[in-house]
């Protein structure tokens, strides 16, 4: 154990710590443009073959012709509910992914925004938290 | 091996335990001070080759450290905000359950006093008290004039002095 006073680290622990600092510019060599985008770019051309692929497979296989049925529990939704309002559950108001943020997203966007704690404990203590 | 990567390896060898120390003082848990140990020598490496050495190599990377250790305390507070929670508390739980920490009673009690200073109070006081900075060194590296570094302290101290008698009090 390393001692500092009143505080310790574990055995070994600088010797592991410099070991481990050294490795940075190994970890962080500079990459080139080409390379940093060659990604993006492969996936931005199997998503264009996957959607020619799509739209020509639709267009052999959809048929013109309406449903009818659905157009009929289209038409009652409406009279029932001109806002559409009911149709919908909370989770659909979202894309997918959406609502997957992580506590660091919100603490980031909260400091990103100018956000105080004084002002979440503020907002914290009129909810009656 | 280049020049750059030359000198960011001795400014490991030669600062990368005052800079653990000076973080450990600041965030109270071993784990936290070890990663972000970790950003500053990252943001040391990225920063590096703009490094002009107008400012002395020590000042400088202190300079990042205090600014990265700022950063996190201020995320750790939205942190405990969130959780409904204060980073006071959350200090005080952190130097209880520390499992390095090797001091009396008198030695957490001022751990938790020097963690209930203000911000800016408390960088002032760890860089002099614990790591020993001297004024004209601290003045560049905060870029406060000596004589606010000097008030900044005494008032920092007595704080903590204040603390410590509530603490003798309490006993």
């Amino acid at each position: 154990m390393t001692r500092k006073n009143d505080i310790l680290t574990p055995e070994g622990y600088f010797e592991n710590l410099q070991d481990r600092l050294s490795q940075i510019p190994a970890r962080q060599q500079p990459v080139s443009t080409v390379r940093r985008i060659a990604p993006y770019f492969a996936y931005a051309a199997s998503l264009l073959v996957a959607v020619m692929l799509g739209n020509a497979v639709l267009k052999k296989t959809a048929a013109p012709a309406q449903d009818d049925n659905w157009t009929y529990v289209s038409y009652l939704a409406d009279a029932l509910d001109p806002d559409g309002a009911a149709l919908y559950e909370e989770d659909e108001w979202y894309e997918d992914g959406e609502q997957d943020l992580s506590e660091d997203d919100i603490i980031n966007y909260l400091i990103a925004d100018g956000i105080s704690v004084e002002h979440l404990n503020y907002v914290n203590y009129e909810e009656g938290y | 091996m280049d020049n750059v990567e030359r000198l960011f390896n001795e400014i490991v060898k030669d600062y990368s335990e005052r800079v653990y120390w000076h973080v450990r003082r600041f965030v109270n848990s071993h784990e936290d001070a070890d990663d972000l140990v970790q950003d500053i020598f990252l943001k040391i490496w990225t920063a590096l080759p703009s490094f002009r050495g107008e400012a002395q190599l020590f000042t400088w990377i202190w300079r990042i450290a205090t600014n990265e250790t700022l950063n996190w305390l201020r995320r750790e507070k939205v942190r405990a905000a969130l959780r409904f929670s204060t980073i006071d508390a959350e200090m005080e739980r952190r130097i209880d359950s520390d499992p390095f920490f090797d001091g009396d009673a008198a030695d957490r009690a001022l751990s938790k006093a020097v963690a209930k200073l203000p911000e800016k109070q408390r960088q002032v006081f760890i860089l002099r008290y614990y790591d020993e900075v001297p004024y004209e060194e601290m003045s560049e590296i905060l870029g406060t004039s000596v004589g606010a570094l000097k008030a900044s302290y005494h008032i920092a101290q007595e704080k903590v002095r204040a603390s410590l008698g509530e603490f003798d009090g309490g006993d």
